[in-house]
């Protein structure tokens, strides 16, 4: 009898703590998962959030459909409405994101994230661009400042391109003519060929941006498809290295939260969103990798100077003038596994 | 004549003992290979159960010229890294079933020691060593044998193979001593006193009796490196993206289980394939009996 009893106590003594204080779960990709990102969550949650990482966010989303259950997680923007058609999302309620209001328009109105009644499903934390980070010492001082610079023979073997369809396949798009955010069977085609043209002169198709990096600084990479932080890290270390402004444009995205459907700390994740949109956090994103926040009071933190340095103008939509707009792509699924037969050598 | 105690005898205590196993097999191994199997022959509508059947991803896989690409270089490289691993293992479990003596325990130690580090820690230790500015560029560069780095030792098919035969060396050396071991010496002397030189005896009476060790060790090496995606992926490049690479891109960015169930299906049919060859060879050169 006695020994039942002690069993009982144990389960009970087992079972309780789940229920009473549950971290955070927070699912991003790498380099997201600082600290200073979210100093004031800290302050109120010493434990912090426990943070799981995903090479891309299409990686994500099966993940999630498959049954992980985090609180918050970080697609980018141009994922939200195929996300929210499997039904992995809950509105967010503005009034409760303390923020909110000094959110650039531009990001704030997005179509595809209001639910209405003061209500969206995704709040936009970073954004940033997309383009050629090159070796200024190892191409010619007149290369063409084209997205072309990756299709370069003459750099055959020393070139490496991200492995996400709202990067790679997109450019390949933008360079066969296509639009990259609707198109026909016969134009993904010619994307296809596009980015068949590619795969001999590339090491390696990655998110890793770490391995990037050091490979341009060993002199390994001539030139990668990167985003801003990996110039700005190399810079930071003197590699000579120029992150393009091609003549195509640049790729600018906005990347932000989103709320779980079966999110379990629905107040702690509020808490979360609203430290990460504090001013200090915004600053740190800012001069700490080169990404802007989304809120226009970060930006005003920064030094005028900084911001020239990073080439980061403190007005979004000053940089969408000249840029290409990572929309949602309506064929998402077939050029990932279009993207996924050409990577294999089909 | 001493009775056993009952329990260890009756029905009761047979069950007992046999229902974790069968549990385990039943729920876990042959249910979820059922899934699978199910799952291949499934649309692509998101359901999982469920819902209308097809062939068409399994006709797709066959008759794609794309996957059969894929299929021959992942037959190719995991080929290679069995016989790679079981040439440079064969002399490994010889040293260790007749010269090693007293330090066996040692050496046996420090073959299995690499098992000691995580597999992904295994596969960066070779990235590093062949790096554009890893060990072996910087070796050679300092010997002034190299005059720039090459770029030819990672991100090829080359760099899957010496990985993956470093990280399953093991699962050879050990089925090879084993039977090595096992060989009685009474044969050895024999065959010397009958006059066979020492190559002749290799070739004639130790080579064929430790043949079930190096036909295990072969298909334990190669069955498991013919599904591998993380070594291609990370040391790869693109020109050794295998089957493995495949399966799990449909079943993440691609978004196509369904298919990806029909890929990890027909890989199975190959590995079956395999097996039932090795299980002739055996039959024909690897019996004791």
């Amino acid at each position: 009898m006695t020994h039942r009893i002690a069993l009982a106590a144990t389960l009970a003594l087992m079972a309780a703590p789940a229920a009473a204080d549950e971290p955070l779960t927070y699912f991003t990709w790498s380099g997201y998962e600082l600290p200073e990102f979210h100093q004031a969550y800290l302050a109120q949650h010493p434990e912090g959030p426990e943070i799981s990482f995903f090479g891309d966010d299409d990686d994500a989303f099966t993940k999630v459909k498959a049954g992980f259950k985090p609180d918050i997680a970080h697609p980018c923007y141009d994922k939200i409405a195929r996300w929210n058609a499997a039904g992995l999302l809950q509105p967010i309620e503005t009034a409760r994101i303390k923020n909110w209001e000094k959110i650039f328009p531009v990001f704030r109105n997005l179509p595809d994230i209001q639910a209405g009644d003061g209500k969206v499903w995704f709040v936009p934390w970073d954004w940033g661009n997309t383009s050629v980070l090159y070796r200024t010492d190892l191409v010619a001082p007149d290369a063409p400042q084209s997205w072309n610079m990756l299709w370069d023979p003459q750099y055959a073997g020393r070139m490496a391109t991200i492995d996400a369809v709202h990067d790679t396949p997109l450019v390949a798009a933008i360079l066969a003519g296509v639009n990259p955010f609707d198109m026909t069977p016969e134009e993904m085609d010619k994307v296809a060929d596009k980015l068949r043209a590619q795969r001999p002169l590339l090491t390696t198709y990655t998110t890793d941006m770490t391995s990037i990096e050091q490979s341009l600084a060993s002199g390994e990479l001539v030139a990668a498809m990167t985003w801003n932080a990996s110039a700005v890290a190399l810079k930071k270390q003197g590699v000579p290295v120029e992150f393009m402004n091609p003549e195509e444009g640049m790729l600018t995205w906005t990347c932000g939260y989103v709320l779980l459907k079966d999110a379990k700390n629905i107040d702690k994740a509020y808490d979360f969103i609203n430290a990460r949109l504090e001013t200090d956090a915004g600053k740190y994103l800012i001069e700490a990798y080169g990404y802007g926040a989304s809120t226009a009071t970060a930006f005003a933190e920064v030094p005028q100077a900084t911001l020239d340095e990073l080439k980061l103008p403190a007005n979004p939509e000053e940089m969408l003038r000249s840029t290409t707009f990572t929309g949602p792509m309506k064929q998402n699924d077939d050029i990932a596994k279009m993207f996924e037969r050409v990577k294999a050598g089909g | 004549m001493e009775r056993r105690p009952a329990l260890a005898d009756g029905p009761g205590f047979r069950v007992a003992l046999s229902v974790p196993g069968v549990a385990v097999t039943f729920g876990l191994v042959l249910f979820a290979l059922l899934l699978v199997v199910g799952l291949a022959f499934r649309t692509n509508d998101g359901g999982l159960l469920a819902g209308p059947l097809t062939l068409a991803n399994l006709v797709a896989i066959f008759t794609d010229r794309l996957y059969a690409i894929i299929m021959l270089r992942s037959l190719w490289i995991a080929g290679l890294v069995t016989l790679a691993t079981v040439v440079t293992a064969y002399p490994v479990a010889w040293y260790l079933a007749f010269h090693a003596g007293h330090r066996r325990g040692l050496i046996l130690f420090l073959v299995t020691l690499p098992f000691w580090t995580s597999y992904l820690l295994r596969v960066f230790a070779w990235k590093i060593v062949l790096a554009y500015n890893g060990v072996l560029n910087s070796a050679m560069m300092s010997l002034g044998l190299w005059e720039t780095p090459s770029t030819a030792l990672l991100n090829n098919p080359a760099a899957v193979v010496v990985t993956l035969a470093h990280a399953y060396a093991p699962f050879a050396i050990l089925p090879i001593f084993v039977s090595l071991q096992t060989i009685p010496r009474s044969l050895l002397e024999v065959s010397s006193d009958l006059g066979a030189s020492r190559a002749q005896v290799f070739r004639r009476v130790v080579l064929p009796l430790s043949m079930p060790g190096v036909l295990g060790g072969a298909l334990v090496v190669f069955v498991p490196t013919l599904g591998d995606y993380v070594t291609p992926s990370l040391v790869g490049g693109p020109g050794s993206i295998m089957i493995g690479n495949q399966i799990q891109a449909q079943f993440g960015k691609a978004n196509d289980w369904p298919f990806g169930a029909a890929l990890a299906v027909a890989t199975m049919l190959v590995i079956l394939i395999a097996v039932a060859l090795v299980r002739q060879a055996d039959r024909r050169w690897g019996s004791r009996t």
